[in-house]
């Protein structure tokens, strides 16, 4: 053994970790080298010194106010957005999902899973309560392979394990799922909401904001938050005409009441790409056309549109009804 | 593996959502955290904020942790790594300071070697404890992150360098080198003392 190996293996047998063996041997080398052994003497003294900053306890305060810091931050965070939810809840309660009973409007909705980060996350949970139950015996596991019939839609990340012929791979994946339920069904709306902002085809978009669209025309369930909220986002912002309008006509009966609803289709007068969809808003907005804010843009409406129809009908309107005093 | 049952339970619960079931997993490792960071950082503000971070963490990421191993050890490589961060950004704050990668891709610090302290000359003050405590604590901060680390794991913490290379997410080899640097810097820094 030669001294560098030995100042080496001095270290480790300082700290406990040498095998038996290569501490017999380690030993021998010492009994003859004068030098090895002012080594272990120095190693024996850095410790010491090192001791003289020991490792403090730390105070009562410091716990407390740090745990008090801690639990503020996880009360303040954001509850989790309602789709996370939903896919939490739709793999907890797969089975009584399955069993909902069918209502006069059945809907099937198929097509990509909620979102391909919780299509991944439902395959982690999934692998963890696999693995968790063989976690004591075997040190190595083999992670679940990819669902049957689902699409995997990148990789994000690949690392090796040193020393050895195991390899984690992280990827996420789109599930395809499908449920059945009927319109009242709160798991059913929520998909409809994801559906018409989400989905990528306007076709889905169209479906499912006309089916949300009929549910507050007939007054089911349209309340401010939700639904509504859903398709006013939905008349502001999706690329598809046929969508904004079915979107238009769930909002007609509340323009009155509600100042949101009455705001959007002011915005859709004003900024809508689409003519149809212009003079449909001035239809809906007959109810208040004595509002200020409604004869305002009827106005700016009147001069600036771009469509001479639509200026007319606006004149027409705002001759109609009189000035508010 | 008896020890083990009820905490995984707890584990399982945290990651469906139960918040009391995380609290419970925080008090069991709060102590061992806050006396990492203290010790890594010397200063009492730094750790709290190191809790902060850790603990939000992994309330974050506890979905993912699959038992692949410890929760311990788990908890242990956040807040390594958050501890790592924090001495980068505070060794690169330093203007004299001189840090080049070897081909492990560990730091080597060429300015440790020189020791600044020869000026310090009175060996009967050297021996008060708090005064010897600071000179610990400077060579300490002559280290680089990594091997400051690996001292404070193996020397203060008692871990074995296996563990230690799992939370560092490297080899046990690769720690016992660290270790051997560490050592041998440490040794030089303080040579003048004796």
């Amino acid at each position: 053994m030669n001294c560098e190996l030995a100042q080496e293996r001095i270290v480790t047998a300082a700290y406990g970790e040498l095998p038996d063996e290569q501490a017999h041997e380690l030993e021998r080398h010492l009994a003859g080298c004068a030098n090895c052994q002012a080594e272990r003497e120095q190693l024996r003294a850095l410790k010491l010194l090192a001791d003289a900053y020991p490792v403090a306890e730390p105070d009562a305060n410091l716990v407390a106010r740090s745990r008090l810091r801690l639990e503020e931050a996880l009360d303040a965070l954001p509850p989790m957005r309602w789709y996370e939810r939903l896919s939490q809840h739709m793999m907890n309660n797969f089975a009584s999902l399955q069993a909902a009973p069918v209502a006069a409007l059945l809907l099937l909705v198929a097509g990509a899973g909620v979102g391909s980060l919780s299509g991944f996350e439902l395959a982690q949970n999934r692998a963890a309560h696999a693995a968790a139950a063989q976690a004591a015996k075997v040190q190595a596991q083999p992670a679940a392979a990819p669902a049957e019939g689902a699409t995997i839609a990148n990789i994000s990340s690949i690392v090796r394990q040193p020393n050895s012929q195991m390899v984690e791979v992280r990827y996420n994946q789109v599930v395809p799922q499908r449920i059945a339920g009927s319109l009242n069904d709160p798991a059913i709306r929520q998909l409809l909401m994801l559906a018409s902002e989400n989905s990528a085809s306007a076709g889905v978009r169209d479906d499912s904001v006309g089916l949300l669209a009929a549910e507050c025309r007939a007054g089911h369930g349209c309340q401010a938050t939700g639904i509504r909220d859903a398709l006013m986002v939905a008349l502001r912002y999706d690329r598809n005409a046929g969508v904004r309008q079915k979107a238009l006509e769930g909002l007609e009966p509340y323009v009155a009441q509600d100042v949101r609803v009455r705001d959007a289709v002011l915005e859709a007068l004003l900024n809508d790409a689409d003519p149809r969809i212009r003079t449909a808003a001035i239809n809906i907005l007959e109810p208040v056309e004595a509002d200020t804010s409604v004869r305002q843009v009827l106005h700016t409406v009147a001069y600036s549109d771009r469509n001479p129809n639509i200026r007319t009908v606006s004149r027409q309107v705002l001759s109609r009804v009189p000035e508010i005093q | 593996m008896q020890a083990r049952a009820p905490e995984m339970e707890l584990i399982r619960e945290a990651q469906a959502g139960s918040r009391a079931a995380f609290d419970a997993l925080v008090r069991q490792y709060e102590h061992q955290v806050l006396r990492l960071a203290l010790h890594l950082t010397g200063s009492e503000h730094d750790a709290e904020d190191i809790y902060q971070e850790a603990f939000l963490k992994a309330y974050r990421y506890i979905g993912n942790f699959r038992f692949e191993c410890s929760f311990y050890t788990w908890i242990y490589r956040i807040v390594t790594n958050l501890c790592l961060d924090q001495m980068r950004r505070r060794k690169t704050r330093r203007e004299d300071h001189a840090v080049v990668m070897d081909r492990s891709g560990d730091e080597i610090d060429l300015l440790a070697n020189v020791s600044d302290d020869r000026s310090f000359s009175n060996p009967a003050r050297e021996l008060d404890r708090k005064v010897l405590g600071e000179r610990i604590q400077a060579a300490l901060t002559k280290l680089t992150p990594r091997e400051r680390m690996v001292f404070e794991l193996k020397h203060y913490q008692g871990l074995r360098l296996r563990t230690i290379g799992e939370m560092l997410n490297t080899t046990e080899e690769t720690a016992k080198n660290t270790l051997f640097r560490a050592t041998k810097k440490l040794r030089l820094q303080l040579a003048g003392l004796r």
